[in-house]
């Protein structure tokens, strides 16, 4: 091979190799298939060179040589397996077992432990460490995290992760020498952190562990299911570790998916909402004005009676549909083809936490505009407008902080509070709240009502952004309507590509808005005042439609105009703040509420059906991005039913079947349709994340207040779903301040 | 409980961090400051300090709980520190350590009831020399016997503080030069008010820098300080105009030089004596090596337990900005030269000019990969010169009466002079400045008096606790780096321990790992773990626990360390223990045979826990 002016040519173990030029060695060593075992190694991280594990012989140098430390040159001779390479790896693990409990019979990590898997094939047989080991108790740090001191072999790769990473450092190094600990950082010895469970993740052995797993089985009595989260709108990938139909934790240890290694605590440990014990298991029917259990015949029929007849008697008009934003693609899109096509309303729409119809408006005509989450930790320039990621979109925070830290993007925010991220801004413009389109029109110039002060500091954003290219834009809640195309309008004019993310709440907030859970619109953004498009969507679904746009939720819930309301996955007497009461609803004849929680608003039905969660089902969620992913059923639903399921059934009671009989039957008619959701099923199947880009081709039009807004979940809450998970209740830092952290 | 600050505390720390181009690195002067003020640093100076600097809580924290100077709980009115290190143990510091503990009553770092006592067992505090020695807060009291300790701990009793005895430092006071001596950086050691100014300027004071600066260039400087094989006089001996040389001349970055004076190799005091004694020669030396490299600011990073050397050094400074010999525009040359003085809190690692970056820096005091190099990045990632304060303080001399001149006094490749601590069992322990190449043989019998009580020389530790030790048949060794590595040893810091045919080589190879047990950072695994086995083996073994295979377990373990570690301190300590066990296996195989030290009547009182 030649010698490029990019590759260096050397030879690892007698075979010739070419590497990019600045490649660590041990890399180098990796790409050839020699590895050099290391714990404290850790790519992303800073270097340690403090395990010394992976010394390697080099020629022409006397000593033994850290290969995470040296950068290949070329010519360099390197040999991985002579004796002297292979006794050092045994004398670092004989000091590193002296203090070592070999408590494995016993210990979480066993099965599934680095120091376990070293020992095993580079350590001694025997111990020749006869004194008294280093002990101290085991301390718990958090609801979630446990430390073990004994088991710890100080690699610090999670107090790098907490601190390079997470920008949190709850962890760190106290005392020194033998002594040396993990410490954590709240006076009285427990942990003020974001609970991410990152720490416990990275540590190779079994000194960080989390309350949710410890001592509960052994790794190779779960099952391992990787799907995406059920909770934010990132679409994480979590591997579900699962026992006895039971989640123990989430982890992503083979980094597959857009993730990499990143979790949250809510993709870690959140998943125990699903065998929470006030789980609905059967349908529940209100008789005599008291919610009684049913079964599913006697629950559907009822629902398919009194819905038929009040839109016979009252009008579709008068039935309304609020979807879901933690339901699947497929159940969106089934429920849009039922309220439309079986009940003919258009009076359907969702808890809308992004405007992302607007930028679909706005990006007419440019699918290339969507950033996906991947794109963010190679953005070379960020602006973000209003959210805060750290809370509301932990996947994307950390992708944005790697970003600064890996690549040195430059970070822009305008917020109206100093959130974390403001750590990693070049430069952070704080305006009042609600005053985000306000400071985009300050950015194109425009006259406006905040201050000279701050309108001045967006001069200077403006002039620094117009000096950065390939900017990726990403706006919450605050943003919407024509704000959004006012954003777009400016930031398309900065240099190079500019690309966006618009910041939904929820697993699927995207999906919905996706697959037309909007009173005026239809699957893939398309205007149901388009004639043209009406009539495509008329064909594919065999049966006419309602021209005239629907009523929006604020409509539904407040105007007294509905007699029947039919709830899917979603809470609105919480979500928009209503009172506690069947009246504040209006006078609804029916109100109907699949669930998997007893919520305020189930609690008003008359008929709650028992939903399986996004664990328990097959089918595809959008992420904030735009990334379809694939759900994979991690554990059997038992008595209750998918979303899905329910809505076919009740069109079967209806008397207009409709033809999806499955998940994938459904997914296949939205690629097939849906624009911008033409996929491939191949990449789906084997667990990627696929770019999807629906472009209306129309102009948004404007967005009325109040219809978009976010939940504003911290970390520690996730809508229902948080509402219900012990983990993510039992932490403390859920009741302190967000500035906080 | 709100935190309550002095006036002229929160002053300090607005004087301290405006010393440095980031605040963060005024975060130890900080927290000693206020443990001195506070007696401990408690929950609330943590946030204080995490806010006032901006940073994390955790980093605070971590900081604390390195340095073995900074306690979260509070000590005595009088915290007794007794060292009980090679020096200070071959003339009894264990005894006085006994003593101490005996009168406490209390266990270790805890205050006695009535809040007047605290001790602990401390490493080596640089009074090597004097020993066995102590410190009461941050005075020396050295020489000590029973009945002199039993008088100063009456006193402190009564609330009085007798004055200091600085037996290492005052012998140079007293005492005329030896006949043998040559003395270059020692030559004002004698003279009254030798550290002030004035002194300073009567006796050759800053006409190196006059000239240096008015009479020639800096690549002249840099060839007469390579002409007069200056070699480094901390440990390793690092030729020093060499290692000016690698600092890169074009280049946008701040330049920093530093002094280390965190002189903490056991059995070394010699860089205390010369600050104390003679603090503008090292000031001259600094400007003169900033001139060099181009370097416009100093800091002379000063162990913390050297607090009275620091306020010496302090007032010196003060006056050098005085008379313009720092500052802007020196003696009219345009140069500019910032200095300032930095303590550290307790940590034998910091030593290491990584890690005294680092700490310097206000972090623990890990060390750092190499390469890069200091030279290239080193403080703040900016190009740095680091030297040893004697090193530093030969420079002047260098100046004024040239390279050879200086090159001649030494041998070959071995220029000039060395402060030599002889300490142990000698009849006249102290610092003696002599010529490199000097035969150790001459150096006890001649300078140092003789052995003690006119016992035979058993062993003798040629340069500090990390170097290999030699036999009494290795006298004949000329001190110079090079002869003595010849040797199989180390000249390291010129720090000279001799001991008589009544010692224990397994309670001094114990002693030893205990230190470096103590002072391991933790940050890697050989040097962590393996101090701390070797530290254990040599425990049990020493008090009657050994079992044959412990012998060459010893060996081996150390050099599994050796050359395996991050950084030297894994060698240092493996280094010695490989060469007791060689040179004295006899002696382990006396333990063994006799189940206890056969040179002590209480041996299991030796092993004390850490």
């Amino acid at each position: 091979m030649s010698e490029t002016q990019n590759s260096v040519q050397l030879t690892v173990d007698g075979r010739a190799i070419d590497v990019p030029s600045g490649t660590l060695l041990i890399e180098a060593c990796k790409s050839t298939g020699h590895e050099v075992p290391s714990f404290c190694y850790y790519p992303g991280l800073s270097l340690q060179a403090a395990c010394r594990m992976c010394l390697v012989e080099i020629e022409k140098t006397p000593k033994l040589q850290t290969a995470c430390t040296v950068v290949v040159q070329p010519g360099m001779i390197v040999r991985t397996e002579t004796p002297q390479v292979a006794e050092a790896r045994k004398n670092m693990l004989e000091f590193l077992l002296t203090n070592h409990p070999l408590d494995c019979p016993v210990c979480d990590k066993g099965g599934e432990c680095e120091l376990q898997d070293m020992v095993f094939r580079y350590g001694a047989a025997e111990s020749r460490f006869v004194e008294e080991k280093e002990h101290q108790p085991e301390q718990q740090f958090s609801p979630i995290v446990y430390f073990d001191y004994p088991r710890c072999i100080l690699c610090f790769r999670c107090v790098r992760v907490c601190d390079e990473a997470m920008d949190v450092k709850a962890l760190g190094i106290g005392q020194r020498g033998v002594r040396t600990l993990i410490i954590p950082n709240r006076p009285d010895g427990t942990l003020e952190c974001e609970e991410c469970g990152m720490c416990i993740d990275i540590c190779p052995v079994g000194a960080l562990t989390s309350h949710q797993y410890r001592y509960k089985t052994r790794p190779w009595e779960m099952n391992y299911v990787g799907t995406p989260c059920a909770h934010c709108g990132d679409g994480c990938k979590t591997t579900l570790n699962v026992r006895n139909n039971q989640i123990l934790r989430g982890n992503n240890r083979d980094m597959t998916g857009i993730n990499g290694e990143f979790l949250c605590i809510k993709g870690r440990y959140a998943g125990d909402f699903t065998h929470h014990p006030e789980r609905l298991r059967q349908p529940l029917l209100r008789r005599n004005g008291q919610l009684q259990p049913a079964s599913w015949e006697e629950a559907l029929g009822f629902v398919a009676q009194h819905l038929k007849e009040i839109t016979k008697r009252s009008g579709p008009r008068t039935v309304g549909f609020l979807g879901s934003n933690r339901t699947t693609n497929e159940e969106n899109y089934l429920l849009a083809r039922f309220a439309r096509t079986v009940v003919g309303t258009n009076n359907l729409d969702h808890h809308r936490t992004a405007d992302f119809a607007a930028l679909a408006g706005a990006l007419h005509g440019e699918p290339v505009r969507y950033a996906a989450s991947g794109d963010l930790s190679r953005a070379s320039a960020i602006l973000l407008v209003g959210n805060d990621p750290t809370h509301n979109h932990p996947l994307l925070a950390w992708n944005i902080r790697s970003a600064v830290r890996q690549h040195g993007a430059h970070l822009y925010i305008i917020n109206s509070r100093r959130i974390k991220l403001r750590r990693q801004a070049r430069q952070l413009v704080e305006i009042p709240s609600g005053k985000e389109a306000a400071a985009i029109e300050a950015l194109h110039g425009a006259p406006t009502d905040i201050s000279a002060a701050t309108q001045q500091e967006l001069a200077t954003l403006r002039a620094a952004l117009e000096k950065e290219s390939d900017v990726i834009v990403l706006f919450g809640a605050e943003v919407f309507g024509s704000a959004v195309s006012r954003l777009v309008e400016f930031s398309r004019q900065l240099p190079g590509v500019t690309r966006y993310i618009a910041l939904g709440d929820y697993a699927n907030s995207r999906g919905a808005a996706d697959m037309g859970l909007l009173p005026d619109r239809l699957p893939g953004y398309a205007s149901l005042k388009d004639a043209l498009t009406r009539k495509k969507w008329e064909q594919v679904w065999g049966a006419a439609l309602p021209s005239e746009p629907g009523l929006h939720a604020k409509q539904m819930l407040g105007g007294n105009q509905l007699r029947a309301l039919y709830v899917i996955g979603s809470n609105p007497v919480r979500t928009f703040g209503l009172p506690q009461t069947r009246e504040a609803l209006g006078e609804l004849e029916l109100l109907v509420v699949h669930e998997l929680f007893l919520t305020e608003t189930a609690r008003l039905a008359d008929v709650v059906l028992p939903a399986a969660s996004a664990y328990e089902k097959d089918g595809t969620f959008t992420n904030t991005c735009g990334e379809v992913q694939r759900l994979k059923r991690a554990l059997d639903p038992g008595a209750v039913r998918t979303d899905f399921e329910i809505i076919r059934l009740l069109s079967y009671a209806w008397g207009t079947p409709l033809p999806l009989r499955s998940s994938e039957a459904a997914f296949e008619e939205i690629r097939q349709h849906v624009r911008g959701y033409r996929v491939s099923q191949a990449q789906l199947v084997a667990g990627q994340a696929v770019r999807c880009a629906p472009t209306s081709g129309h102009a948004a039009a404007d967005t009325p207040p109040g219809l978009v807004f976010s939940a504003d979940d911290s970390l520690f809450t996730s809508g229902t779903l948080g509402r219900y998970s012990a983990a993510l209740n039992s932490v403390s830092e859920r009741d302190l301040p967000r500035s906080r952290l | 409980m709100a935190l309550q600050l002095s006036p002229e505390l929160r002053k300090k720390f607005e004087s301290l961090k405006q010393r440095y181009p980031r605040q963060r690195s005024a975060l130890i002067p900080m927290l000693l400051f206020a443990q001195d003020e506070l007696g401990c640093v408690p929950d609330q100076l943590v946030d204080y300090l995490a806010d006032d600097l901006d940073l994390r809580r955790m980093e605070v924290e971590e900081v604390i709980s390195y340095y073995s100077m900074l306690r979260r709980r509070p000590a005595g009115r009088y915290h007794l520190q007794v060292c009980t290190n090679v020096s200070c143990l071959l003339r009894g510091g264990k005894q006085i350590l006994d003593q101490v503990q005996r009168h406490c009553g209390v266990p270790p770092k805890t205050a006695t009831d009535d809040g007047l006592f605290s001790y602990e067992e401390v490493e080596c505090i640089g009074a090597c020399t004097g020993a066995p020695a102590m410190q009461v807060n941050y005075d020396y009291y050295e020489n000590l016997t029973p009945q002199s300790l039993n008088e100063l701990l009456d006193q402190l009793q009564l609330g009085n503080t007798p004055s200091p005895t600085r037996q290492t430092t005052d012998f140079l006071k007293q005492q005329k030069p030896h006949s043998a001596e040559v003395r270059v950086v020692g030559r004002r050691f004698g003279l009254r008010n030798s550290a002030a100014l004035t002194t300073y300027l009567k006796h050759d004071g800053y006409q190196g820098l006059e000239k240096a600066l008015k009479e020639m260039t800096p690549e002249q400087i840099l060839e007469e300080v390579k002409r007069s094989n200056l070699r480094g006089r901390g440990g390793a001996g690092f030729p020093a105009g060499m290692k000016w040389g690698f600092v890169p001349k074009d280049t946008d970055k701040p330049k920093y030089i530093i002094a280390n004076a965190d002189e903490s190799e056991p059995g070394t005091c010699k860089d205390r004596a010369l600050m104390e004694h003679d603090p503008h020669q090292l000031i001259e030396g600094l400007v003169i090596a900033a001139r060099v490299v181009n370097a416009h600011q100093g800091y002379i990073y000063i162990r913390g337990e050297y607090r009275y050397v620091m306020e010496i050094l302090d007032r010196a400074i003060a006056e050098a900005y005085e008379r313009n010999y720092l500052g802007k525009n020196i003696l009219g040359s345009g140069f500019d030269f910032d200095l300032c003085t930095h303590t550290g809190a307790g940590a034998y690692e910091c030593g290491e000019e990584s890690a005294l970056m680092e700490s310097l820096e206000g972090k623990r005091g890990y060390p750092r990969i190499r390469p890069p190099f200091p030279a290239v990045v080193g403080l703040y990632g900016c190009p740095t010169v680091i030297n040893n304060v004697e090193t530093l303080s030969s420079v002047p001399a260098i100046i004024l009466k040239g390279g050879e001149w200086y090159a001649d006094l030494g041998s070959e490749r071995n220029g000039g002079t060395r402060l030599f601590c002889i300490s142990g069992h000698v009849n006249r322990p102290g610092l003696y400045e002599l010529p490199m190449g000097f035969p150790l043989r001459r150096m006890i019998e001649e300078v140092a008096g003789g052995m003690r009580d006119g016992k035979k020389c058993k062993a003798v530790i040629p340069g500090g606790s990390s170097v290999p030790v030699l036999t009494a048949d290795q006298l004949d060794t000329p001190m110079d780096f090079d002869s003595v590595a010849k040797a199989g040893s180390m000249l390291g810091s010129g720090a000279v321990i001799v001991m008589d045919e009544d010692t224990c080589m397994v309670e001094v190879a114990q002693r030893i790992a205990q230190f470096y047990a103590h002072e391991s950072c933790g940050w890697c695994i050989p040097c962590r773990e393996g101090t701390a086995w070797l530290r254990k083996v040599l425990d049990r073994f020493h008090s009657g626990g050994g079992r044959t295979q412990d012998i060459p377990l010893l060996k081996e373990l150390a050099q599994n360390m050796l050359g395996k570690t991050f950084c030297p301190l894994g060698d240092a300590a493996a280094m010695p223990i490989i060469s007791f066990v060689d040179k004295f296996r006899h002696e382990f195989e006396e333990h063994l045979r006799t189940g206890e030290c056969p040179f002590s009547r209480d041996a299991a009182a030796v092993a004390t826990p850490l």
